[in-house]
């Protein structure tokens, strides 16, 4: 009977909300703005949901990577992150007071330091607790724990400077127990990573309940919904009540001057009945499906960047609109966009449930996009790691990478791509008045994806990347280029409805990157093993080339040759004398040898197709699987070769030389002649300005 | 002399030696086209015969740079570490053709001849190297003084949330640093003036005293400053007419290239100008030397003739 109930009361739990309740939190917690700590008591409410018997839980104490200089955040990242340095002395931690079970056994002294990446005995930002009693499967476990955090200087997502505060890692955090099946487990155990210095989270779904303690003065926002607001009038604190289900973590946010602007996301406003349509006759689902639902979008913005505050909400709107038209409708009720201030940029461009940090500056210019990508992307992160909550820590690029594409995408449909970089002298737009065309994001992608194209595996955990330069570009650029081949490979609409089977079938679970694989053959019906096993899972790079391209006259043959059963010998004379012949005769049709050789440079070997243009406007169309090192054509023809392009649809974005892609017979003269007129230009003005100071 | 007298005395200066400034251009593009073959090596190559050029040259195009970057590391970095002596060279070439054109420009009877102009770049060229020199000690010491105040008002602005303050104390530091500049680069005209004048060998004398020239009159500033919004006013012209030339087909690729070109020249103008200007002011801003004793002869005792003195 204990059984049945402890089992009914465990479903209940767990199917409470869109996804499986597995780690729930009740906090109180009270915010010292002198001290910068934060005091708090959680009740964790945990459901073995595996067939396993779970003798321990462990924890992350993500705080404890600001400790000191020993932690491996900070011997990994040296104390910066993303060009933010941490300076002076006032560190971070978190400090485990007290941990009781239900049962009232306090195991406190059971809670001992591991470190299982890298060994690391200094680290503290992961504990393990052996329970006297262990949790079977189905059960559900509660523990009560007091502790107090200690917030950093803001450098790398979250701490204080002044009085902002933005508050993410910052309570006891349970692991998620993998049982073996579960992604790429084989056996039942702790996914409990330490924190490094190139790693982002991962966290079952859960209910969070929050009540936090707070200045009066301060203007506040959080993950979820606002459910109380209680002065306590005594010692000038006002206590606000939080809460949000089926979601994975709660941070938050406060400093007296945000400007706190609420907006209503209206679906049926911002859609059409042509795009639900069209979205849902693309994903091949009920339009009802497609439906948006309206959303509370909260902007905490700046004073000095009071201006901005609009294209902040209609990049989030932008975001909203065609992240849930092409995934499926974003699931909760709010969403809180924060500006940090200056000299705490380390907090921005940052993601947690309903609530992001974006970022901007003074006086950006309209032209500049930056705000408007930041805020897209960070909304992007509520699609992929929020609501498909893949292992941040082992798979990057697959919510990086998912949400740069993504991103990408948004940004060069609504925004026309990132635009121009912030470049202004005393507040001129000097990219404006040079005449620099705007950068699309996918050329922007591009780019950086070409810094390091096949210097590390794609999918790597996140810590044993070559450097943060490489974490940074397989996890976001690499990855984003890599799908955009994808899309071009299976087609804008395969590639649509691959990407919404993707999300609605993995919402609220924990896919890998073997699931996209396999969901992006089932939907596109290919077998796309080739791509995935090169592009996705190995390391190869791709480049194609054109070798040589030659057309050559053909001449009169020389030598013997057998006619009417005898033998006829052409002298090396004949042959000159009948080709002079051929030369004046107008009326003599040439005839050319055209030889094109196509190289592969790279080792990744993919399907190619070439095309071949003649001067007579004709076209050979060739081909190539690409299996071994080069293929020669040879056409003979009345016209010589005009042009040689490998895949001219640039299906392949991942080919890291596209100049190297085409081939014209035509010297491009006007080309040259202004690039080389342009570079001259720029350094006579710099000779002059030398010459004008020495 | 008013500054404006001074600066319309070395416009006719400067526009009575016209040959001299286009030979001055000529040389100057010659050694500019040598600095850009590095940079030329490897896009034309990549892209002479590649249907991909008109893309991928558009402007300074990001994917281009990293594509080639890519594609030829080797060269790449080759050609980003020989700019440093790329600077050198040009900043050198600067300095010799200096020489030619400052003693044209300050001697008021000499008749240009390519000869005359040759003969000067040589002539004044290890001075105006030294004073080059020199200068680099100056620009440190400015850019020094103009980095400080955004040192100075981090250092006031603590802790503060706001990025305003401190992007108007950019401003303000940048502002210094050009007008501190400024001076030192006029200060470096004058004492090119005054090594050509005085036909003198000492460059860190004649240094000092331009800067101390320069210090005690501030409005030769004024000259430098006029200059200033000449050029800016010859720029605000040039960038638009260039932004809308669709410089796509050879003919009006060929005129954007004169049109840059011309826009060059303007600038050479005004550096003759510069010097000129230096030329006109610096006898009236510095005092002539005294004029040595005249030779008084001791007469003996007797002497029956009258010497006037």
């Amino acid at each position: 009977m204990r059984f049945l109930l402890l089992s009914l009361l465990t479903w209940s739990v767990a199917l409470a909300g869109l996804s499986k309740h597995i780690a729930s939190y009740d906090i109180q917690a009270t915010l010292n703005h002198k001290t910068h700590t934060i005091t708090g008591n959680e009740t964790l409410t945990w459901v073995n949901d595996s067939p396993d018997t779970v003798s321990t839980l462990q924890f992350h104490l993500y705080m404890n990577a600001f400790r000191n200089t020993k932690s491996t955040f900070f011997t990994e990242s040296g104390g910066q992150l993303r060009g933010d340095q941490f300076k002076g002395d006032e560190w971070g931690w978190i400090e485990v007071k007290k941990m009781r079970l239900a049962s009232g056994a306090d195991v406190t002294k059971a809670i001992r330091f591991i470190h299982p990446d890298d060994n690391n005995a200094e680290d503290r930002t992961v504990i393990e607790v052996a329970l006297p009693q262990a949790v079977k499967p189905g059960e559900t476990i509660q523990v009560a724990i007091d502790f107090e955090t200690k917030m950093p200087m803001v450098f790398a997502r979250t701490g204080f400077r002044k009085d902002f505060y933005l508050v993410g890692q910052w309570f006891p955090k349970i692991g998620v127990w993998e049982t073996a099946g579960f992604r790429y487990s084989t056996q039942g155990a702790w996914n409990c990573h330490q924190f490094h210095a190139n790693s982002e989270f991962f966290a079952n779904f859960g209910r969070y309940d929050v009540q936090l303690t707070v200045p009066s003065e301060m203007v506040i926002g959080a993950t979820g919904e606002q459910t109380k607001r209680v002065e306590n009038v005594s010692n000038k604190t006002t206590t606000y009540g939080f809460h949000q289900e089926d979601v994975t973590d709660f941070a938050w946010t406060v400093q007296p001057n945000y400007i706190r602007v609420e907006r209503m996301f209206e679906a049926a406003k911002e859609t059409t009945a042509k795009e639900i349509a069209y979205e849902a006759k693309l994903g091949g689902v009920p339009e009802e499906d497609v439906r948006l639902s309206d959303v509370k979008m909260i902007v905490l913005m700046q004073p000095e960047h009071a201006e901005q505050i609009e294209r902040t909400f209609h990049a989030t709107r932008a975001a909203l609109k065609h992240f849930g038209l092409w995934y499926g409708r974003y699931p909760y009720k709010t969403i809180t966009v924060v500006d940090p201030p200056y000299g705490a940029g380390g907090a921005g461009g940052m993601e947690y449930p309903t609530f992001i940090t974006a970022g901007t500056s003074w006086k950006l210019p309209p032209g500049s996009r930056g705000l408007e990508e930041v805020t897209v992307h960070e909304f992007g992160h509520q699609f992929w790691m929020q609501l498909v909550a893949t292992n941040e820590f082992e798979e990057s690029p697959m919510d990086e990478g998912l949400n740069t594409y993504s991103t990408t995408l948004i940004m060069d449909k609504v925004y026309g791509g990132i635009g121009q970089l912030p470049i202004t002298l005393f507040g001129m737009n000097v990219w404006d008045w040079l005449h620099l065309p705007g950068i699309s994001d996918l050329s922007l992608d591009r780019a950086a994806f070409l810094m390091s194209p096949a210097d590390d595996d794609l999918l790597r955990k996140s810590w044993q990347y070559y450097d943060s330069q490489s974490y940074g570009v397989n996890s976001y650029m690499r990855m984003g280029v890599t799908l955009d081949t994808l899309e071009r490979i299976v087609g804008h609409d395969t590639m649509a409805r691959l990407m919404r089977t993707y999300h609605t079938r993995y919402r609220f679970r924990h896919p890998t990157a073997r699931d996209f694989a396999k969901v992006a053959s089932e939907v596109s019906g290919q077998n796309l093993d080739w791509f995935f096993n090169q592009f996705f899972f190995g390391n190869r790079l791709l480049d194609y080339r054109i070798g040589e391209v030659t057309s050559e006259q053909r001449r009169t043959p020389m030598g013997r040759f057998e006619k009417g059963g005898t033998f006829q010998i052409t002298t090396r004379k004949d042959a000159r004398k009948a080709d002079d012949a051929n030369d004046e005769n107008k009326a003599f049709r040439k005839e050319y040898l055209g030889t094109v050789k196509i190289q592969r440079h790279g080792d990744a070997v993919a399907p190619v197709e070439i095309v071949i243009r003649f001067k007579d406007g004709s076209v050979e169309k060739r081909q190539w699987d690409g299996e071994y090192r080069w293929v020669k054509y040879t056409f003979v023809r009345s016209s010589e070769i005009e042009s040689v392009d490998i895949d001219p649809a640039k299906k392949y974005r991942l080919d890291v030389s596209f100049a190297n892609n085409s081939w014209v017979s035509k010297y491009q003269v006007e080309v040259s002649t202004h690039w080389s007129a342009n570079v001259l230009f720029w350094l006579q003005n710099l000779m002059l300005i030398l010459t004008s100071v020495a | 002399m008013t500054i404006t007298q001074a600066i319309s005395n070395a416009a006719r200066r400067a526009n009575g030696r016209k040959r001299m400034i286009v030979l001055y251009w000529f040389t100057q593009m010659m050694v500019a086209a040598l600095a850009a073959l590095p940079l030329l090596g490897i896009a034309v190559p990549m892209l002479a015969h590649s249907g991909w050029a008109p893309e991928l040259l558009k402007q300074f195009d990001v994917t281009f740079i990293t594509e080639a970057m890519q594609a030829r590391p080797g060269v790449g970095g080759a050609a980003f570490s020989a700019y440093p002596l790329i600077i050198f060279l040009t900043m050198t070439s600067g300095v010799f053709l200096a020489g030619g054109a400052v003693k044209l420009m300050v001697q008021d009877a000499t008749v240009y001849s390519p000869r005359e102009f040759w003969s000067g770049c040589g002539e004044y060229f290890w001075r105006f190297f030294r004073l080059m020199l020199y200068s680099l000690l100056l620009y440190a010491i400015a850019n020094a003084l103009a980095g400080s105040v955004k040192k100075v008002a981090d250092k006031m602005w603590g802790d503060g949330l706001e990025s305003a303050p401190m992007v108007m104390a950019g401003w303000v530091s940048n502002a210094l640093l050009i007008l501190l500049c400024g001076l030192v680069s006029t200060a470096m005209d004058y004492a090119k003036v005054r090594l050509v004048r005085d036909e003198s060998r000492k460059s860190l004398r004649a240094c000092l005293g331009s800067i101390w020239l320069v210090l005690r009159n501030p409005r030769v500033m004024g000259a430098w400053l006029i200059l200033a919004v000449f050029w800016v006013l010859f720029t605000m012209l040039y960038q638009p007419v260039a932004n809308n030339i669709p410089a796509v087909k050879m003919p009006l690729i060929l005129v954007l290239a004169l049109w840059q070109q011309l826009y060059i020249l303007a600038r050479v103008w005004l550096r003759f100008v510069s010097w000129g200007t230096a030329a006109e002011l610096d006898p009236e801003l510095r005092p002539a030397p005294l004029p040595p004793e005249e030779f008084v002869p001791v007469l003996s005792t007797g002497a029956t003739e009258d010497y006037a003195i």
